[in-house]
């Protein structure tokens, strides 16, 4: 089931498993990242222009994203962090609707298994 | 000392500290937690004695990562609790940057469970063993300084011990050498008050008034008939009585180890008591300030004793008598300096003698 989810994200199953242990683990973390804000802190900044905060938030999210082994989500967030990072606003605007659209799949695939 | 058996796990993202926690979770540690620097420095500061090992993010809310490490070099706890900074990325400036604030080690996003054990447990060992280490460090220079002190005790008692053989032998007052010992001292704080450029220090001082003990230790080898003569010395007698002078050194110089400053003062102090300013004393005639300094302070003060105490051949001197006897060359001369020295110490001497 989680193996599953994994594929259908296009994260890294094996990885996952290995550094959270066991199924009921990673259960409880994908229950933990609906909890995390940091998806919401870089959606509001974006809305509010606000280069720094967004980088901020989508450091975060890049962070728990690669803990969590979601590689195609985590792929997208790393490439809007740098944009964030060099200050390219615009750039970071265009991608901005690709992270939400991987992040979208991610939280539907949760809510579908938990 | 009590074990540290606490990490400190100090991260804005929950995930995270959950992940951490997590691979910690064999019970081998307790489990800290902190959200933002402002949790984190209450947890330091409440459990310092306890925290084994801090993992620090640097970017959080209400303080960042930074300035808890400001906070812990500012209450000494930087070299004592570990810091593993954990960060997203590796760049070159940022890991520079954590290791000159004082963290231990750096680890990165996302975690790998062996790698993180295994780091965290050399740390710990690391901070360990360094800590005991200084701690027996500590330990052992306080042993040092105490056996330094216990034989600088022996070294007193024994120089004293072998000075009053000479007392008992010559039936002179048994309290004339810790009063030349007194004066001495006085005399040379006077001098270093005076003359700032001839400076001694509190150890040369120290050292030179134990010399001062040993100053009529040749006196040991001088034959009762001359040494107990209740009458006046014959010219023979006389001279073989200023040869005290010599025999001091040359019992020194058998038992001479090596050079050392306490050797040259006790030898000079021996061999140069009895010179005199213009070159009439003895045994070698030496003239003005060729003789030790050290010497010429014994030298004043060894005559000072002997003018103000009842000898067998003298009533005792009043301090105006003995002032006068010594100013006008009566009983020795001096060098102008420091009989300005002797003037100054006047009342340090005078009070020094009735406190016995």
């Amino acid at each position: 089931m989680i193996q599953e989810f994994y594929e259908k994200i296009n994260g890294n199953y094996e990885v996952a498993l290995s550094r959270m242990q066991n199924d009921e683990r990673i259960k409880k973390y994908l229950n933990f990242f609906l909890m995390d804000e940091s998806y919401k802190q870089l959606a509001d900044a974006m809305e509010l222009n606000n280069c720094e905060e967004a980088f901020k938030g989508a450091h975060t999210l890049k962070g728990v994203c690669q803990n969590m082994a979601f590689t195609a989500l985590s792929t997208v967030v790393e490439q809007i962090t740098e944009e964030l990072r060099a200050k390219e606003f615009e750039k970071a605007k265009e991608t901005f609707p690709i992270v939400t659209k991987e992040y979208q799949k991610v939280i539907d695939a949760i809510h579908e298994i938990i | 000392m009590e074990k540290r058996d606490t990490l400190l796990i100090v991260d804005d993202v929950m995930i995270n500290r959950e992940m951490l926690k997590d691979i910690f979770e064999d019970g081998e540690y307790k489990i800290l937690e902190a959200a933002n620097g402002e949790e984190a420095i209450e947890l330091l500061d409440a459990h310092q004695k306890e925290i084994a090992l801090v993992f620090l993010d640097l970017v959080m809310p209400k303080k960042n990562g930074l300035e808890v490490m400001h906070h812990m070099s500012l209450n000494n706890m930087i070299n004592i609790i570990p810091v593993i900074m954990i960060t997203g990325e590796a760049t070159v400036e940022s890991d520079v940057k954590a290791y000159e604030l004082g963290a231990a080690d750096i680890i990165y996003k996302p975690f790998e469970p062996a790698v993180v054990t295994r780091r965290a447990k050399n740390i710990i060992e690391l901070y360990e063993h360094r800590i005991s280490i200084e701690n027996e460090l500590e330990l052992r220079t306080q042993e040092l300084f105490e056996s330094k002190r216990q034989i600088e005790q022996s070294n007193i008692f024994l120089i004293n011990a072998l000075s009053s053989v000479v007392e008992f032998r010559s039936l002179e007052s048994g309290e004339h050498i810790q009063r030349v010992k007194k004066y001495t001292e006085i005399m040379l704080r006077h001098w270093r008050a005076l003359y700032g450029g001839e400076q001694f220090t509190d150890e040369q001082i120290e050292l030179m008034v134990n010399a001062s003990a040993l100053h009529d230790i040749g006196k040991i080898a001088i034959p009762d008939n001359i040494l107990l003569k209740p009458g006046r010395l014959t010219d023979e007698e006389y001279a073989e009585m200023k040869k005290h002078t010599i025999y001091g050194c040359q019992m020194l110089e058998k038992f001479k180890q090596e050079e050392n400053e306490f050797y040259r003062y006790c030898y000079d102090i021996c061999r140069y008591h009895h010179e005199r300013y213009d070159g009439k004393g003895y045994p070698d005639g030496l003239v003005g300030d060729d003789i030790p300094i050290w010497a010429q302070v014994v030298s004043i003060v060894d005559v000072y004793d002997a003018l103000i105490n009842e000898r067998v051949y003298k009533p005792p001197f009043s301090i105006d008598e003995t002032y006068r006897m010594i100013h006008d060359g009566e009983c020795g001369t001096f060098s102008p300096k420091l009989l300005k020295c002797f003037d100054d110490a006047r009342e340090d001497l005078v009070s020094a003698n009735t406190k016995q």
